[in-house]
């Protein structure tokens, strides 16, 4: 509990215990010993962020031999002013909130399922995470062969009983994010399963069975034991799927090549980058991304942050 | 399946070292065998040749050839992606890097001007002015930049009209006949996704009517025009009137050939390997293939396809490369790649060829469709005017643009384009 009490303690009694307890000495070891890790970070990440940001901010295309030229925030400013960049950053928001929330749900679903002692637990557990083991690139080429016009299994299925038959569920928008959205939900669901069933797991059973004594009914367990425990999970589990969401490349890029309403943040940076190969005006677009994602994952942290702190002052 | 054609080929080549052992005998390759053997004698020294995946072997049969015929050299085969793209990627960062480990690279021929532009190729126009009668006449236009040639044509490629003989007489002989039959029967399916492959589509029809997207010069987009707008209305009308169903929006290669194949449609636009699929296809005995149609009784034209062989401005053995890049486009060695892999030759008289006639039942019509064929625009950038192109093309398939915006917007794009240069 002491430890807990000082990770969570703030402001001034926190500066004062660390001043006693850190002499300079120490601190200095601790700079020395963790300065392997600060300069592997700083090649790894920072560096490469950093000249990304630094070639953002120049006219630089393999197109032209020799062309290296500082222009400051004109390559951003052309993003904001084309509608590309508008509509990446709608449908990518757009894709992100609606493939969340579902994969949160069904997760969810799945995880209390799987939480239940059944026979087979194991193997059903197993063989859900299955999708989510299937790389993105294969289960988005099998989509895209299900969703094929005339010759794929959805059309030819709804065709028979007479719903959507002339929906070209990849040509046309609205139904092309579907699809996409689909694909997302059914590979990642299983993940974010399993990660609420890690939460699910370390909920005491005995605070099930003081509820049930005091004659709780199974909605009022799960509203108020289940789902208030199971936050932080939930949170963790959101950070990673949205992060993962903002940044979606693969499924778009095979699925639709970013037509009819499926074009995402980092496919339009992708294609600056590389297929038209400027380097300048693709990385403004990779840093707005990342500012995008930075931007998220602060607000998620904050609130994850806060809402552990508070757990751990409840108790 | 491959067996018999690379037997074949074998004994040809045996039989052609047979005869080149015996000193400087008849060579019956046609072409110009004197300029051919002036440079094989010289040829020496390591060249590395920088292509596509060998998927079918020929090119490996082409470099032994070119090592037993050169005792002097060794040439040696490295292999890129199957991906044009990603060929593409590879090659770009050797020659950013001004590595000279590819001395001679096989570029899909859009990529040439680009490459020219960059400073990345050697000037082959000497060779080309001495040899360039035995290439069709495209292929070479595909290796000219700025006045010079930067390449030696490989092979080539040229698209068909491929109509179901149990629903039509015969293809029609112009697209207004042709989209009216496609809507009375099944359609027509071509590639109407957007990538590169519409923009050729596109250009297809529009070479047919006259039209261009840039100047001559290479320095105007002329995009904004009647003849483009024309074709724009020409193909959404096609998608609105049923003469194409609108499910082309998602179909490249690959999707066309088996919509065709699974009998949903009368007339299909593809290239030549869907020949041969075809044939084994259960429609396999209900279809063949014919040349481009006109608009209005006016001649057909194809976009041209293929690959050029270039120089690499950072090889050490240029000359070695050019020696290499030569005895390849040999009409004997045309007709090995011709035979095993279906690459279609550069050079007229391959198409001549018995093997080559048997490997390829539609060689004369290929031949006609690469004679007619005009290359895509040449220009360094390329890859932005195709994406202006595909991306404006597909709305109007899409009903989102009218043709009268999409022609201009189109211009304007080009435009933009031409000037980050």
């Amino acid at each position: 509990m002491e430890a807990a009490t000082a990770r969570v303690g703030r402001g001034k009694r926190r500066k004062e215990k660390k001043d006693q307890s850190y002499g300079s000495e120490e601190r200095r070891l601790a700079a020395l010993l963790l300065s392997p890790t600060v300069v592997v970070i700083l090649l790894v990440a920072a560096y490469p962020i950093g000249y990304a940001i630094w070639l953002s901010l120049t006219e630089y295309s393999l197109r032209v031999p020799g062309l290296w030229r500082f222009v400051g925030f004109d390559n951003y400013s052309e993003a904001f002013g084309s509608s590309e960049f508008w509509d990446a950053v709608k449908t990518t928001f757009l894709f992100t909130v609606i493939s969340v929330t579902l994969e949160l749900a069904i997760g969810l679903a799945m995880a209390l399922a799987m939480h239940a002692a059944f026979k087979g637990r194991g193997l059903l557990r197993t063989v859900v995470l299955v999708p989510w083991a299937v790389l993105t690139v294969v289960s988005a080429i099998t989509w895209k062969t299900l969703f094929e016009p005339n010759l794929g299994l959805v059309p030819t299925i709804l065709g028979k009983v007479g719903i959507a038959e002339n929906v070209v569920w990849l040509g046309q928008s609205g139904y092309a994010l579907a699809v996409m959205i689909l694909a997302d939900v059914w590979k990642t669901a299983p993940f974010m399963a399993l990660l609420l069933l890690a939460g699910l797991q370390v909920i005491p059973d005995d605070v099930y069975d003081a509820a049930k004594v005091d004659g709780a009914t199974t909605w009022q367990r799960f509203r108020r034991i289940t789902l208030p425990l199971l936050t932080p999970a939930i949170l963790v589990a959101l950070i990673f799927r949205t992060l993962d969401a903002l940044r979606i490349f693969d499924l778009p890029f095979v699925l639709t090549g970013g037509t009819n309403g499926t074009s995402t943040l980092s496919l339009i940076a992708q294609k600056e980058l590389t297929t038209n190969n400027l380097i300048g005006y693709g990385s403004a677009l990779s840093v707005l991304t990342f500012v995008i994602v930075m931007a998220v994952s602060f607000l998620y942290i904050k609130s994850v942050g806060g809402n552990i702190r508070s757990l751990a002052e409840d108790n | 399946m491959m067996k018999t054609p690379r037997i074949l080929a074998a004994l040809v080549v045996s039989a052609l070292f047979a005869i080149a052992g015996c000193g400087g005998g008849g060579d019956d390759s046609g072409g110009t065998p004197k300029a051919e053997k002036a440079t094989q004698a010289k040829a020496s020294g390591d060249v590395s040749w920088c292509i596509g995946k060998d998927t079918t072997g020929s090119f490996s049969t082409v470099v032994d050839n070119f090592n037993k015929a050169n005792p002097k050299a060794h040439a040696k085969l490295i292999e890129l992606p199957t991906s044009a793209d990603d060929q593409r990627r590879l090659q770009v960062q050797r020659l950013r890097a001004k590595s000279s480990e590819c001395d001679l690279l096989g570029m899909d021929v859009i990529w040439t001007a680009e490459y020219a532009a960059q400073g990345w190729l050697k000037d082959v126009s000497d060779y080309i002015s001495q040899n360039g009668d035995k290439f069709i006449k495209s292929t070479v236009d595909t290796t000219e930049y700025n006045g010079k040639n930067w390449a030696v044509p490989f092979n080539s490629n040229a698209g068909f009209i491929y109509y179901r003989t149990d629903e039509v007489n015969s293809a029609p002989k112009d697209w207004e006949t042709l989209y009216k039959e496609a809507a009375d029967k099944n359609g027509i399916v071509y590639q109407g996704f957007r990538y590169e492959g519409l923009t050729v589509n596109f250009l297809e029809l529009l070479y047919s009517k006259g039209g261009s997207i840039i100047s001559d010069d290479g320095k105007k987009a002329t995009a904004d025009s009647q003849e483009v707008k024309d074709v724009l209305k020409f193909m959404g009308d096609g998608i609105k009137n049923g003469s194409a169903p609108k499910a082309v929006t998602t179909y490249q290669e690959e999707e066309s050939r088996r919509a065709f194949e699974s009998g949903s449609a009368t007339f299909m636009r593809n290239w030549p390997y869907a020949y041969a699929l075809g044939k084994k296809s259960k429609i396999g005995s209900k279809f063949d293939i014919a040349n481009f149609p006109g608009f209005s009784g006016q001649q057909g034209a194809g976009v041209l396809g293929g690959y050029n062989l270039g120089i690499s401005a950072f090889s050490k053995n240029a000359s070695g490369a050019l020696a290499f890049a030569e005895f390849a486009t040999q009409p004997d060695q045309q007709k090995i790649m011709a035979a095993e892999a279906s690459l279609p030759p550069t050079t007229s008289a391959t198409y001549d060829d018995p093997a080559v006639k048997k490997a390829m039942p539609f060689a004369a019509e290929l031949k006609t469709a690469i004679e007619q064929a005009k290359p895509r625009p040449v220009s360094p950038v390329y890859p932005q005017i195709s994406e202006a192109v595909y991306n404006n093309v597909y709305d109007v398939l899409q009903g989102k643009a009218s043709p009268d915006d999409a022609a201009k917007k189109m211009n304007d794009e080009i435009d933009k384009a031409l000037q980050t240069f």
